[in-house]
């Protein structure tokens, strides 16, 4: 009896008790829909979590993290961590491509009458180019803005909505601790889940920021390397040699973001855990549902199992009726969970703007948690099912 | 050819033993038309059973063709049962959610022929018991009488050696079941099949060229029909 036969029984008796059929399915439904989901979002949320947290990839930062002693030995380091001549320094590292600084400070903005607290960020070229900062209108900060220290800015589009209404900026003068800088360009609105984390922010040349106000501190460095392989080494010479310039023992030191993306990983993966013994559980219930309803159905089913043995039919390929049977109920209840749950991904990460990971491993996966439970719970009823004595399943009212 | 040696069932009732069959000792050979008759609960149907494999003897011997049966494995047994013996009942035992074809079908599905030729040799069985205008019918749509006809044609599309039909006239009326009874008697002389009919009604019995009486689990009569013919009224 061929494979074929089997599902085309399971099929029509599935399909009298319709209602029933449903009502079965709907365990496995929640649990297979919960199950895509979480491995969609928990894919395609930790990657664009990495992204976030990490950056552009391919850079490392330093971080100043001086001990208690360096600290009391030289207080005002704590706050000009970098100079100038430490990243000229670090830039003149070999495996060192590019060297992004930045210095950011919280300031007041104001164009005409209205004003707000902005974050500034006095940054370098290199800054722009790594962060792959991308004007919607207007332009970027150009190399003759940073070499000749020139009082232009570009803001992002969240400075744009506070401040300006329905007055195009390009071109405008804005004041930054009463100094007056000209927009140039504003950024492109980031979209989704990142658009919450937009906050007000103006760039201006590094170069201008401490020509105007005299500010030499540096916040952080990043580095980029000329060879991703030479990420790392290019961290630690750089932390070594700026523990060497400044007499430290091991305050520079790289931070290390593959360890940050672990964690992060970690944290995800908890998540997953949580709501996937929640599917488990859902899947457990729906699975003994089935159960429940395959025991039904060998009971009413008597007489025709009884029959069938009549026929020739062997004890085996009764057990294999029965099993195709509930496999294909958790099979038809699994193929919607992956839709329903598919469904539910789509719209949640249109929401929060998280790319969505519905790959064929997941639906694979989806296939295989159903099939498996069929198999579990189909087990029992169609063992009994196989173990009936034809003569009485033939007398079975 | 049939050989039962011996044959005694049980049943454990409660504490009680109660021999339902007794050292029944019977040789069908191929080709007979045998009525068996009796008193109800003598034991008949459980004869039959033990006859188309679906229940086995206590005790005693079985030989098939002159081969032992009885330390057969289920699924041999159920192999055995789907090449050479075709059953019919009294309550037709057809699966009510299939067509008359798809349950004619059935036999030949456990068999592994393949889909083409099991329509083909469906449609023929069907044609042979006078149904062919009903192939597409659900059993709700059909009288007795064409149920039984459907069931018969079930029992004869893998050409089996024997038919064991436990009281096939017992739901129907006199007139249908003159018809079951010519069909098995057409069944007998043209493909030579050996028929094995259980009956209650002297008028099914006198189709047999062979009446066997049952009483109490044992044989106690077993006579040549000199003029096997029909004689329902
Ligand atoms: N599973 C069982 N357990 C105990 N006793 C049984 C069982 N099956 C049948 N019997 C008994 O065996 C005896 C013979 O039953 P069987 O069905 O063979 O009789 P029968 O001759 O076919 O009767 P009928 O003409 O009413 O069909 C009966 O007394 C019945 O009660
Ligand atoms: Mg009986």
């Amino acid at each position: 009896m061929s494979i074929i036969e089997n599902i085309k029984i399971a099929l029509s008796s599935i399909f009298v008790h319709k209602m029933r059929s449903i009502l079965t399915m709907l365990g496995i439904i929640i649990g297979i829909s919960s199950v895509i989901f979480i491995v969609a979002l928990g894919q395609g949320g930790t990657e664009q979590l990495k992204s976030l947290i990490v950056g552009p990839g391919n850079t490392v930062s330093l971080t100043y993290m001086p001990s208690e002693e360096e600290i009391q030995k030289n207080p005002t380091m704590l706050w000009t961590p970098f100079t100038e001549d430490d990243i000229r320094a670090v830039e003149s590292i070999p495996e060192v491509a590019k060297v992004v600084t930045s210095s950011e400070s919280f300031g007041t903005v104001r164009f005409r009458e209205n004003h707000q607290e902005a974050y500034i960020a006095g940054v370098n070229q290199a800054y722009i180019e790594v962060n792959e900062l991308h004007v919607a209108s207007g332009r970027n900060l150009l190399a003759s803005d940073f070499l000749g220290a020139r009082r232009t800015a570009v803001i992002n589009a969240k400075v744009q909505e506070e401040l300006f209404e329905d007055v195009n900026p390009l071109g405008e003068i804005i004041y930054i601790d009463a100094q007056p800088f000209e927009i140039v360009g504003i950024l492109e609105k980031p979209e989704g889940l990142l658009s919450s984390f937009d906050t007000m922010t103006v760039y201006i040349p590094w170069e201008t920021l401490r020509a105007v106000t005299g500010e030499n501190r540096i916040s952080y460095i990043t580095i980029q390397a000329e060879n991703t392989e030479d990420l790392q080494i290019a961290g630690e010479k750089a932390a070594h040699l700026l523990n060497q310039i400044h007499g430290t023992e091991d305050a520079y030191q790289v931070l290390n973001m593959e360890q940050i993306a672990e964690g992060i990983s970690q944290i995800t993966g908890i998540m997953t855990m949580i709501i996937g013994s929640i599917a488990g559980i859902s899947l457990l219930v729906g699975g003994i549902g089935v159960m429940n309803i395959m025991l039904v159905s060998v009971t009413e089913r008597t007489r025709e199992i009884g029959i069938r043995m009549a026929l020739g039919a062997t004890r085996g390929q009764i057990l294999f009726q029965f099993l195709t049977e509930s496999v294909t109920l958790t099979l038809i209840g699994g193929m919607i969970g992956i839709i329903f749950g598919s469904f539910a991904a789509m719209i949640v990460s249109a929401f929060i703007g998280f790319t969505l990971t519905i790959s064929l491993p997941v639906i694979l996966i989806g296939l295989g948690f159903s099939m498996v439970i069929g198999i579990i719970f189909g087990i029992l009823p169609a063992n009994k099912a196989s173990n009936l004595d034809p003569i009485e399943s033939l007398r079975y009212e | 050819m049939i050989q039962l040696e011996s044959i005694t069932k049980t049943y454990q009732v409660g504490t009680e033993k109660v021999d339902v069959l007794k050292n029944i000792d019977l040789t069908i050979e191929d080709g007979e038309f045998v009525a068996i008759m009796g008193p109800s609960g003598s034991g008949k149907s459980t004869l039959m059973n033990i006859i188309g494999f679906l229940d086995r003897p206590t005790k005693g011997k079985y030989f098939l063709d002159g081969k032992e049966i009885v330390d057969m494995q289920d699924h041999e047994l159920a192999r055995i049962r789907n090449q050479t013996i075709g059953f019919v009942f009294q309550q037709f035992h057809l699966l009510p959610r299939l067509t008359a074809l798809k349950n004619v079908e059935l036999p030949m599905i456990y068999a592994g022929v393949k889909k083409q030729e099991r329509m083909i040799r469906a449609r023929e069985a069907l044609e042979k018991v006078g149904l062919s205008e009903r192939m597409d019918y659900l059993p709700n749509k059909l009288s007795g009488g064409q149920k039984q006809r459907v069931a018969i044609a079930r029992a004869i599309v893998n050409e089996p050696q024997v038919i064991l039909a436990d009281e096939p006239t017992g739901a129907l009326d006199s007139k249908t079941s003159k018809q079951i009874m010519e069909l098995f008697t057409m069944l007998n002389k043209e493909e030579g099949t050996t028929i094995v009919v259980v009956t209650h009604e002297q008028g099914v019995a006198a189709y047999a060229d062979r009446i066997i009486y049952v009483r109490d689990g044992t044989i106690i009569q077993d006579d040549t029909n000199p003029e096997p013919g029909g004689d329902i009224k």
